[in-house]
């Protein structure tokens, strides 16, 4: 099947004529079926989730594939306040956005100085920060946990977010570097002779040009922070500041589950982040695609 | 603009926020966390020397050899899995005229999701009572298996399937770099290959394979450390069970270090995983990354 | 310029405004959103900054707001009756978990040197590892005063939570593990209510040979089925103490053979058994999918909640063959370093007292600590058949999980006993197994 793309990547450019006659040769049947085939294995397990958050505990275990018999929001409404769902996904959200801010604000500072200030450490930073990409973050947790514990920070959001931003960092500084690089000199020293200072330069002039970047970042540390679960397990405690990732959990109980509940959680979970998706999807696939094309 | 350049104060309120951050929170953690690797440590009281006696114990733990022999089955499986499919799928998706941005929409929508929430949701996919079993055995198919508690084979049957939700899961983000790179390849190539009586198979083989290669290792790195770090799929549907047959490295390091608190077990098991994370990103730059190819 | 200038401040001062907003409404948040909702108080600090109430937190391993169990329901009516008696002076502010990540949880909390003032613990290792380092406080002068001790039914009831004769623990209930059945459906296969191991074969037998499904169990959660695999060994004699000592050795032949009987029992078992969850297992049994249930008496308020008129046609028997009975108690500790000990010690009497007791049998469906009298009409009907249970027997044991020397060594242990049943291990292998961790790991 492979074969097929280069002519395809030839014609598309002139294929017109070819896409009028709207002649459809076999192989491209074969191509649609197959791609609906796996879209299809995408859709059907959240829609099924979806359908049995509906039901009651005793109708998942007789009939998990019926439709509910009824539709109530029970499930949701319970999961969102009892469950704790509710302060989980303001957590989240906190720590998410505080962790985005800073980790993109301290990594195109990072990145600026590396990209554009003259100095002779840079390469040798640049190097520094990219071993980050590499290092799990299971190798940092007993260490970092013990020393948070030691300050007070366990149990605490400013726990979270400092370890976020910081395992944000590289990713960030990795593709900023690449953003600020290419932009042209005379810029800088246009800006210069105009007599503003590098701070200037830096939050008036190269941030704003780099928008596609801090775009990607912003989204691939969000995305990345907010499905986070490791890290938010070990160090928070409170029901009051646990994450949604941690708060799935809570409906096993110590002797038996509460499943209905815990559909209805997933769906929560999963919810806002399909929202999301579908409202900037052309917009995040590019994005992502641009970054980690520039990387 | 030099001098500006050059200044060091700049450069210093540049550089130190994202320097004090990344060695204090990562940097210096790594380092303790090889000192604990040492020592025998229980959380409640202060390490104590042991030299290699961890690592001693590491070969005789049978958790750890099934563990290590997971992770480096998934490391495998999900590099060559999803370099074969992103491209397959990249390369079909760039070929079709219709429908592309929605069928590259629905694929990727997962890896933006949370693996907490989606391993949930495939534990119950594949539990007997629940999931597709019900559906099996409405078709006519009488002891259908017990996707996540089957045991037999060199690797089980629980590992399989996990492996393919993640690829199931992940494989958007290399189709993503994939496509990203092929429809970046100049047009004209592929024209010019045709004129010259090169078969489609040729082309792929011979043009496009060779310019998206620096791709391939990136892609290929970001699977490899994935794989290696792979934690949330597995915790929330097996919890590395049935009798440990689906531990993988990160899992033993949690059950070790705050499961039973032998803070410098895990953390030795931490350090064994560091190492193979930097030896496989190495090796894959070594091999695969090889010349840019100007496009 | 200098406009510009000034936005960046104003930027990054909305930054650093918004990051410390974020926690401020964070910690802001926590006593509001606990199912109290009383006031949050100064956190464990003696001196309290909302009026000099002290804050008392209590950990416990399960979400009292998500729960549908019925003990977990009666220690969250405990805690609210104790903050409305005491309303003004202690504040209690619940922390959970889940089963599964408690203890990782509470030794993270006492690690980092913030124990909970109240914590929930199985005696066993597990209490153990609390006792020795010094985490857990003898209760013994709060005991003998006003005459909490004598509200017990017998001095017995502290006998796991007793170190060197000081009391580290108090006892809420007990639960025993027992055999459940369908009564209607051993009576339509014309089985009998089996008394030893034969009988218990025969039994299933018949149910099979009815159509029935014998015994529906869970590996999927795998102290279910090393429950089953602790009475088997019971009966076959085996001696955990003589074990962990090393003066004797599970390869005596009487692991063995208890795993020989384990694999035929698991003949009966529901075909889904290796996946099946506890939930389902109990599920299979009150959706009358299966005779049999072996499970701790805890169950009793879930089959009851889940399918009321279930209670009619569910009978309970001791497991066949042996003469003392798997029992479990759910015990407080207190902190050693609590900052409100007596605080803590009036919370813990709260949940052994009348009302908190009467619940536990009546709605609960466990067995309570003291002297207390329930209405044994309200109380469901399978905790009469229990108690008649516990008290023909010649005894209790604990789970065997939890009475090895390391939780580890309990966790290893439920899953040799899976992997017997699965077909991993042959009896033989596991007994080696046992025994060569019990060589690495247990013994000095």
């Amino acid at each position: 099947m492979s074969s097929s793309r280069p002519e395809a990547a030839v014609t598309a450019p002139g294929a017109v004529p070819a896409s009028r006659k709207k002649k459809v040769s076999p192989i491209s049947i074969v191509i649609y079926v197959f791609l609906v085939l796996i879209c299809v294995t995408y859709i059907l397990p959240l829609l099924w989730v979806f359908n049995v958050s509906f039901k009651t505990n005793k109708e998942i275990f007789t009939a998990p594939f019926a439709l509910p018999q009824e539709i109530t929001f029970d499930n949701y409404a319970f999961a969102w306040t009892a469950g704790h769902l509710g302060i989980a996904t303001l957590n989240s959200l906190i720590v998410c956005v505080v962790a985005l801010v800073l980790s993109t604000i301290i990594g195109s500072m990072a990145a600026f100085g590396i990209a554009r200030m003259r100095w002779k450490g840079s390469k040798l930073a640049m190097t520094y920060f990219l071993t980050g990409m590499m290092i799990p973050i299971h190798c940092v947790l007993i260490p970092l946990f013990t020393r948070f514990a030691g300050i007070g920070l366990s149990n605490t959001l400013v726990g979270l977010i400092l370890p976020y931003v910081t395992f944000s960092l590289p990713i960030t500084i990795f593709i900023m570097t690449g953003f600020f690089t290419g932009l042209p000199n005379e810029l800088i020293e246009c800006a210069c002779m105009e007599g503003a200072n590098i701070f200037q330069i830096f939050f008036k002039i190269c941030l704003p040009l780099s928008r596609t970047g801090l775009f990607v970042t912003g989204l691939m540390t969000f995305i990345g922070n907010w499905n986070e679960l490791l890290l938010a397990m070990v160090f928070i405690s409170d029901d009051e500041k646990k994450t949604l990732p941690v708060s799935l959990s809570k409906f096993v109980g110590p002797y038996n589950t509460n499943y209905s509940q815990m559909f209805a959680a997933i769906i929560i979970a999963i919810i806002p982040t399909i929202i999301v998706y579908c409202a900037f999807s052309n917009k995040i696939v590019d994005g992502l695609t641009a970054g980690a094309v520039k990387g | 603009m030099d001098k500006m350049l050059r200044n060091k104060v700049s450069i210093l309120i540049f550089m130190l926020p994202a320097f004090l951050l990344f060695t204090f929170v990562l940097f210096i953690p790594i380092v303790q966390s090889v000192y604990y690797s040492f020592c025998e440590y229980k959380g409640m009281t202060d390490p104590v020397f042991i030299g290699f006696d961890n690592y001693t114990a590491l070969f005789s733990d049978k958790t750890f050899g099934i563990a290590f022999k997971n992770s480096m089955f998934f490391l495998v499986f999900s590099c060559v899995s999803q370099l074969l499919m992103g491209l397959l799928y990249a390369v079909l998706l760039t070929n079709i005229k219709a429908g592309r941005n929605i069928f590259k929409n629905i694929i990727y929508l997962p890896c933006v999701l949370s693996s907490a929430a989606l391993g949930l949701l495939w534990m119950f996919i594949f539990s007997p009572k629940l999931g597709i079993n019900q559906l099996l055995e409405g078709m006519g198919i009488e002891d259908p298996p017990l996707w996540l508690m089957d045991t037999k084979g060199f690797i089980t049957l629980p590992m399989w399937i996990i492996a393919f939700v993640a690829l199931w899961q992940y494989v958007g983000q290399s189709m993503m770099l994939y496509m990203a790179q092929i429809s970046g390849i100049n047009k004209s190539l592929y024209e010019a290959s045709y004129i010259d009586g090169c078969t489609k198979f040729k082309t792929f083989r011979y043009i496009t394979l060779p310019l998206i290669r620096p791709m391939v290792a990136t892609a290929l790195s970001l699977n490899a450390i994935g794989s290696l770090k792979f934690f949330d799929l597995i915790f929330n549907m097996t919890e590395g069970g049935p009798n440990h047959k689906t531990e993988v490295l990160a899992t033993h390091l949690y059950q070790q270090g705050f499961k039973y608190f032998k803070y410098g077990y895990a953390s030795a098991i931490g350090v064994i995983l560091l190492i193979l994370c930097l030896l496989v990103t190495l090796f894959i730059n070594k091999v695969v990354k090889t010349e840019q190819y100007e496009m | 310029m200098k406009k510009r200038k000034i936005l960046a401040t104003l930027m990054t001062a909305a930054i650093i405004a918004t990051s410390l907003a974020g926690c401020g409404s964070s910690s802001g948040g926590s006593g509001g959103s606990s199912n109290s909702g009383g006031s949050s108080g100064g956190s464990s600090d003696n001196s309290g900054s909302s009026g000099g109430v002290q804050e008392i937190t209590w950990m416990f391993w399960d979400d009292l707001d998500a729960t549908e169990d019925l003990i977990s329901l009666g220690y969250k009516e405990t805690i609210e009756r104790f903050n409305k008696d005491y309303e003004g002076k202690y504040h209690v502010k619940p922390i959970t978990t889940n089963l599964e990540e408690y203890y990782n949880k509470l030794n993270a909390l006492v690690a980092a040197n913030d124990t909970p003032d109240v914590f929930i613990v199985s005696p066993g290792p597990q209490l153990t590892d609390y006792v020795e380092p010094g985490v857990a406080a003898p209760l013994d002068d709060y005991l003998n005063k006003d005459g909490w001790k004598a509200s017990f039914t017998s001095d017995a009831v502290f006998t796991q939570q007793t170190y060197d004769n000081k009391i580290y623990a108090v006892p809420l209930n007990t639960a025993a593990a027992c055999c459940f059945y369908n009564t209607e459906m051993f009576e339509k296969a014309g089985a009998k209510v089996p008394t030893n191991w034969d009988e218990m074969i025969a039994a299933c037998d018949k149910l099979q040979a009815a159509g029935y499904t014998p015994i529906t169990i869970s590996a999927g959660t795998a102290w279910c089925l090393s429950m089953v695999a602790g009475y088997l060994c019971e009966a076959e004699g085996v001696s955990l103490p003589k074990l962990a000592d090393g003066s004797a050795s599970w390869e005596d032949g009487k692991l063995e053979s208890a795993c020989n009987k384990l694999i035929q029992l698991s003949k009966y078992f529901q075909r889904t058994a290796a996946g099946d969850t506890n939930d389902v297992a109990t599920a299979n049994f009150y959706n009358g999918e299966a005779a049999i249930l072996i499970q701790g008496s805890w169950v009793i308020g879930q089959i009851n909640g889940a399918s009321p008129e279930f209670e009619a046609k569910c009978g309970v028997f001791q497991f066949p063959g042996v003469e003392r009975v798997i029992a479990k108690s759910d015990s407080l500790c207190m902190s050693s370093t609590s900052k409100c000990p007596d605080g803590a010690a009036a919370l813990i009497k709260y949940f052994t007292d009348d009302t908190a007791q009467k619940y536990t049998a009546e709605k609960g469906g466990k067995i309570p600590v003291t002297k207390v009298q329930y209405d044994t009409a309200v109380a469901p009907k399978q905790l009469g058949y229990v108690m008649d249970v516990f008290g023909s027997a010649k005894g209790t044991f604990g789970f065997y999980n939890e009475s090895m020397p390391t939780t580890e060594t309990g966790a290893h242990f439920d899953d040799t006993m899976v992997a017997v049943f699965l077909g991993d291990l042959t009896p033989a292998a596991a007994a080696k197994d046992m025994e060569d961790y019990y060589k690495a790991n247990c013994r000095k």
